[in-house]
């Protein structure tokens, strides 16, 4: 937490202001409904206490629930994280805490060490801990728990493919991302290249909309990001992703995971979560987390969902 | 060619606005330069306060990225730092390691990671240092200091175009503001010295126009308001009618001067008048005693008829002197000898031996006319008798060589004194005392185009008068 705190305490005092992040589109296009959704939040809040002060006590055990978050994925937007504390704290009757961390690796840490209950994590670390690791759902984005990584330049580059980009500097998002690293280190590992090699430097952005950034500024020639981040920024920041032009996109791959540990997945607080999360399409505060994560849904999978992602991991472990 | 005057020949009405004029124009550009140079004090303070603020902020921010050559969080620092900056001002930040190699820059493609930063670090000045050069982008460096250490060095380039044009258009304000203010009030420091100075323009005026009459300047246009000046103008119209009253005394003195000389012969010639009186009534007397001797009466008779005749010439020649209607005459032979008729007598008086040579031909004669040439003959010749002692000698000598008729007057006696010098050979102011007559021979020889040349030699004064040929003169 403390290192969390000092790296936002650091970005403030560089920009003076708070950063802008993947949904603060999204957040802008409608500023009436946040304010909105803080004033019922706050009514919610003392309703409750007014009202189930004793239940409430009774029901819990005194700490929060403490959800893991990671910017890699999901940059810290108020209003996101706002939501999604309200929605899963109705749904789940006790207060949440949202941890958020730099990398999955930290993330992955807390949960397996069991300082947070429950994580949204990458299908990459998950089958890395896939046997200390459950799954809680996947995200349902456009029909289906399914995403590609994309392989992005910038808008003026002529790379048609990922050879066309040796010698380049690459950036990718994290080391234990899928999208991020995994599909483009395994698919120089089936060329028998190594990213380090391939590439004349590659740097960890931490974050997809960092890895379009990157690109779009010129840092590097290309990278590798979510595809469903991309996309998504494509109708939130067009002219961001406008200077960035989409090279290779993988095949769909399983969606990054809720998960939360197999040997915890009896306790009341995860099922509760794993209720809230499956059903945050059936409540109001529910709808309007996923409609700010331009999400349709939270579904329960199976493991299998993850192969694709299993086979890339055995590609770079072969190469 | 239009021939541009010199400064100092330029009338002083002129000249006074002019310098007037020149002095405002001196003190707006002294007060624009001043203004200039304050505004690019302020410019160039308010540009280091940006650059030095800016890069303290950023080596706050960059020393643990830096130290850790973390490419991206230093490009994510570097590029929300100039989303915050709006781009504006900072065109270009380069974050250099310790070897001066680009770590990041807020533009990767001026400057791509791992190439040298030397070249953005060319020209490049400490923030304190910054100063308006008149280039629009500006450089400054600094070395990023970490935990009291240098870990590597900040570029960034300031884009000062809109300074610049901030200064221009001030520039351009100032220039058309004191031009305008300067050219009115240099307009109007024109009219007032010019108004000021109308007094004197209309005394120049008066004195210039005036061909040798001075005008008086009318008592309206006189400034009461300014005593100084009012004096000035009063004293030149005293002046005026001084010079007025000389010239009408000096044209008087002249018309009487003709008299004169003839007054001066008066007795001379009353002499000569009553010499043949005495022999003309004797032969009246003896006519009437010896009425019946015919051979006597006829004889007596023959004495009156020459008397007669020698008071007739005398007569003659006193009327022809003071003639005006003789004045477009040609000049004869004859004029000399009314000349030696009248100034015979007086040479008698004075026992001179007068030596009279006339050599020049009636042809020669008749290219002068006879009335101003009698004139300056006879001035000469009674200054002559006046001038040899009694006893001395007078000679006049005409004669024509070339183109021009000489008249030498020649004397015995004193030479001529310096006043009388001077007023027969210059046309300076006449001295005091004395008489006009040789200031008249001065100017009647003057005004026939002539020249009179003065030598003595001998014992004698030679006053030689020289007159060009008739269509030479403006008779």
């Amino acid at each position: 937490m403390t290192s969390w705190t000092a790296f936002e305490l650091r970005f403030d005092g560089i920009s003076g202001k708070g950063q802008s992040c993947l949904w603060q589109g999204g957040w802008r296009a409608q500023p009436r409904g946040h304010g909105e959704q803080v004033q019922t939040r706050r009514s919610a809040i003392l309703t409750g206490a007014a009202f189930c002060a004793a239940p409430m006590v009774a029901a819990q055990t005194g700490a929060p629930f403490r959800f893991a978050l990671t910017p890699v994925f999901l940059d810290n937007d108020a209003a996101v994280i706002f939501a999604l504390r309200q929605a899963l704290g109705e749904a789940m009757g006790r207060e949440i805490e949202l941890v958020q961390r730099r990398t999955y690796q930290e993330i992955t840490g807390a949960l397996l060490d069991g300082s947070v209950d429950a994580a949204w994590t990458c299908g990459y670390p998950y089958l890395q801990h896939r046997e200390k690791l459950s799954l809680l759902g996947v995200p349902v984005w456009r029909g289906a728990p399914l995403y590609r990584s994309y392989l992005i330049v910038a808008a003026d580059d002529k790379a048609s493919n990922l050879a066309d980009l040796q010698g380049g500097a690459h950036a990718f998002s994290d080391p234990d991302s899928n999208s991020g690293y995994l599909v483009t280190a395994s698919d120089l590992a089936r060329t028998g290249a190594t990213p380090e090699g391939f590439f004349s430097r590659s740097i960890f952005t931490y974050g997809h909309r960092n890895v379009v950034r990157a690109v779009a500024g010129g840092l590097t020639r290309s990278g590798s990001v979510d595809g469903y981040v991309w996309e998504v920024l494509d109708s939130v920041e067009p002219e961001l992703t406008a200077q960035t032009r989409v090279v290779a996109r993988s095949e769909e791959l399983g969606f990054p995971p809720f998960v939360a540990r197999s040997d915890r997945m009896a306790e009341d607080g995860v099922t509760a979560c794993m209720a809230a999360l499956q059903g945050l399409d059936q409540v109001d505060k529910g709808r309007e987390v996923l409609r700010l994560l331009f999400l349709d849904a939270v579904a329960a999978a199976e493991p299998a969902l993850f192969d694709g992602i299993a086979a890339r991991m055995a590609a770079l472990a072969g190469g | 060619m239009i021939a541009v005057p010199r400064f100092r020949d330029l009338p002083v009405t002129v000249r006074v606005p002019l310098i007037t004029a020149a002095l405002m124009i001196v003190l707006a550009v002294v007060a624009s330069q001043s203004v200039l140079g304050a505004l690019g004090r302020v410019q160039d303070a308010r540009l280091s306060e940006t650059a030095r603020l800016h890069v303290q902020g950023l080596s706050v921010a960059l020393g643990p990225s830096v130290l850790r050559q973390d490419v991206w969080e230093v490009y994510d620092i570097l590029d929300r730092a100039r989303l915050a900056s709006d781009g504006q001002r900072l065109l270009l930040t380069v974050v250099a390691d310790e070897r001066g190699r680009v770590l990041a820059a807020t533009d990767p493609r001026r400057a791509p990671v791992g190439h040298t930063a030397a070249a953005f670090e060319t020209a490049a000045v400490a923030p304190e240092a910054l100063r308006m050069t008149g280039d629009p982008v500006l450089r400054v460096t600094s070395p990023l200091q970490y935990q009291g250490r240098t870990i590597g060095a900040i570029v960034t380039e300031l884009d000062v175009t809109d300074l610049l044009a901030e200064r221009r258009q001030v520039t351009l304000w100032l220039l058309a503001g004191n031009a305008l203010a300067t050219g009115l009030l240099a307009f109007g420091g024109w009219l007032a010295v010019a108004r000021i100075l109308r007094p004197v323009g209309a005394l120049v005026q008066a004195m210039d126009t005036s061909g040798g009459a001075p005008r008086p300047i009318p008592q309206a246009a006189i400034p009461h308001g300014d005593p100084g000046l009012a004096r000035l103008i009063e004293t030149y119209n005293q002046m005026t009618t001084a010079v007025e009253e000389r010239a009408e005394a000096e044209r008087r003195l002249a018309d009487r001067e003709r008299f004169v000389s003839l007054g001066r012969l008066s007795s001379s010639l009353a002499h000569e008048v009553n010499n043949p009186l005495g022999g003309l009534l004797n032969a009246a007397d003896t006519i009437r005693t010896y009425a019946d001797r015919p051979e006597v009466v006829r004889q007596s008779a023959e004495l009156m008829q020459r008397g007669l005749a020698h008071l007739r010439d005398v007569t003659r020649a006193i009327l022809d002197q003071n003639r005006l209607d003789r004045a477009g005459q040609p000049l004869r032979p004859e004029d000399f000898e009314d000349l030696r008729l009248l100034f015979e007598p007086e040479a008698q008086s004075r026992k001179l031996a007068l030596a009279w040579e006339v050599q020049a031909g009636a042809a020669a004669l008749a290219s002068q006319p006879a009335a101003p040439v009698r004139q300056v003959t006879l001035n000469l010749l009674l200054n002559a008798g006046a001038a040899a002692a009694q006893g001395g000698q007078v000679g006049l000598g005409v004669s024509n060589g070339g183109d021009r008729l000489s008249i030498a007057v020649s004397n015995t006696g004193a030479p001529m004194t310096e006043s009388d010098l001077a007023r027969l050979m210059a046309s300076g102011p006449l001295p005091p005392g004395g008489g006009v007559g040789l200031r008249l021979v001065h100017d009647i020889v003057a005004g026939l185009g002539g020249s009179l040349h003065h030598d003595r030699a001998e014992g004698r004064t030679v006053i030689r008068v020289d007159l060009p040929a008739a269509g030479q003169t403006h008779a």
